[in-house]
């Protein structure tokens, strides 16, 4: 039972995404600035955190699945989110090694995460022609405020998901044991 | 250790392989959808009508707090303008008993004009902003095909992309192409009437580029409005899609475009009216090619 709540979870968050702009005030959403919500990476960037350990990669898994998901749901270009989340989540499982995981360092990985997943989606998006966007009004319009944003939710839900996800990682250390 | 390298490698490799793949797959142009995604679809967009309720709720008090404060201005507004439509009501429904009438003495039932339509609520908004798309609760079973128009009562707002069983996707104007074309035309007295194609949306202008096919001798005017024509063979005709807001001349300076501003507000979309045209183009390539050209 325990290991559906993660799923659980996530698709909550990929749910939750396709409301996220009518929360947003309509001057805020019509102005030039692109406000993405980028929830289950997040929440995926937790699980590689605090849940997985040195050979688990369930957050790289996740990642594709819920990547793929945003895909068909949001955007329709099929590849784009899945290819950007799971990778971006592998390199982070990768950074998680050197570091040891408190608020700093989650801060620090959630920056590096948010930019290089939309950076990712980005570049995909203007090979594909999806988008014309130049690169400086990318990062100004865009990136900035996006990551800002993110950052917002991320330490909102730090609190309610370290603890937590850290005491499943030990039930299911104790489970492979026992 | 070199072993764990080259498998790491192989992995992302196999990663982009499976990307490139998947996009070309999705960017083929395909008009139906694969049954997973569309079981997804309707899994997702089900679940999202559940969520979609409660924060309705919250979302709408704020809008009711804002409404009230304008009120009374808007109040006395319509009560003027209301005065005014009475006269006009009487107007446009003798004109339109006179249309029928007119119809029936020649035998002519079916307009290009008549549309069925199908009532649907917007369940979310794609939070990929670069995508322009909504998702509503109507889909295959209740007679939603790609390409119909989607209204609002203030006007159009743009056009089923993709169906599943019981749910579709809606692409907004804002999210038009030069992929997606509407034909469209700005009425005149006395068969002047002016017509083109509205081409694509323009991010840095905010509005729809208008093309005028024929050089027509009036100049257009600021404020006036833009309905679709009906001879796309997809969309019905009549349909509000926006007021002029200025005339240029295209990059050539052979034929004049207008900058369009669409009528309905593309940001709160709630309750939406799939039109389903009555009269059936006959060839049906033609009007797919049409609107895809």
């Amino acid at each position: 039972m325990r290991r559906l709540y993660l799923p659980l979870v996530l698709f909550f968050f990929v749910i939750l995404e396709g409301v996220a702009i009518e929360l947003l005030p309509a001057s805020f959403v019509m102005s030039d600035l692109l406000i993405i919500p980028h929830w289950v990476f997040i929440f995926l960037l937790y699980i590689a955190l605090f849940y997985d350990n040195d050979r688990t990669y369930f957050s790289v898994l996740y990642g594709a699945i819920f990547g793929l998901l945003i895909d068909i749901v949001y955007t329709g270009v099929l590849g784009v989110y899945m290819f950007a989340y799971a990778f971006t989540i592998y390199v982070m499982h990768g950074i998680r090694k050197l570091l040891h995981s408190n608020i700093y360092v989650t801060i620090l990985l959630g920056i590096i995460g948010i930019l290089f997943a939309d950076f990712t989606i980005y570049l995909v998006y203007s090979v594909v022609g999806l988008t014309d966007m130049v690169l400086e009004d990318y990062m100004l319009y865009r990136l900035l405020p996006t990551i800002i944003a993110n950052l917002l939710f991320l330490l909102v839900l730090y609190p309610i998901t370290k603890n937590r996800l850290s005491k499943w990682q030990d039930e299911q250390i104790t489970k492979t044991i026992n | 250790m070199p072993f764990f390298r080259k498998k790491r490698l192989f992995i992302i490799l196999i990663g982009i392989i499976i990307l490139v793949v998947l996009i070309g797959f999705s960017l083929k142009g395909r008009d139906q959808l694969s049954t997973p995604e569309q079981f997804i679809k309707d899994t997702v967009g089900w679940a999202q009508s559940v969520v979609h309720t409660p924060v309705k709720f919250i979302t709408d008090i704020f809008t009711n707090i804002d409404d009230l404060k304008d009120t009374y201005k808007e109040n006395q507004i319509l009560k003027e303008k209301l005065s005014q439509s009475k006269s006009l009501i009487y107007e446009v429904q003798e004109i339109k008993e006179a249309n029928e009438e007119l119809r029936k003495a020649l035998d002519k039932t079916e307009s290009i004009r008549d549309f069925n339509p199908i009532q649907a609520t917007v369940m979310s908004r794609t939070p990929e902003r670069w995508v322009e798309q909504v998702t509503i609760n109507k889909g295959k079973q209740d007679g939603v095909r790609s390409n119909m128009a989607v209204i609002t009562a203030d006007g159009m707002v743009g056009k089923i992309q993709t169906v599943s069983q019981f749910s579709s996707t809606v692409q907004l104007l804002t999210g038009f192409d030069q992929f997606n074309r509407i034909s469209a035309t700005i009425s005149r007295e006395e068969g002047n009437d002016i017509f083109g194609l509205i081409e694509e949306y323009d991010k840095e202008t905010n509005s729809l580029l208008f093309k005028i096919i024929e050089d027509s001798e009036t100049d257009l005017k600021k404020g006036e409005l833009v309905v679709s024509s009906g001879m796309g063979g997809v969309f019905p005709a009549g349909l509000t899609i926006g007021t002029v807001k200025e005339v240029v001349p295209d990059q050539y300076g052979l034929t004049r475009t207008a900058l369009v501003e669409p009528a309905a507000d593309m940001f709160e979309i709630n309750n939406v009216i799939v039109v389903d045209r009555t009269l059936k183009e006959n060839d049906k390539a033609e009007s797919v090619q049409e609107d895809k050209e």
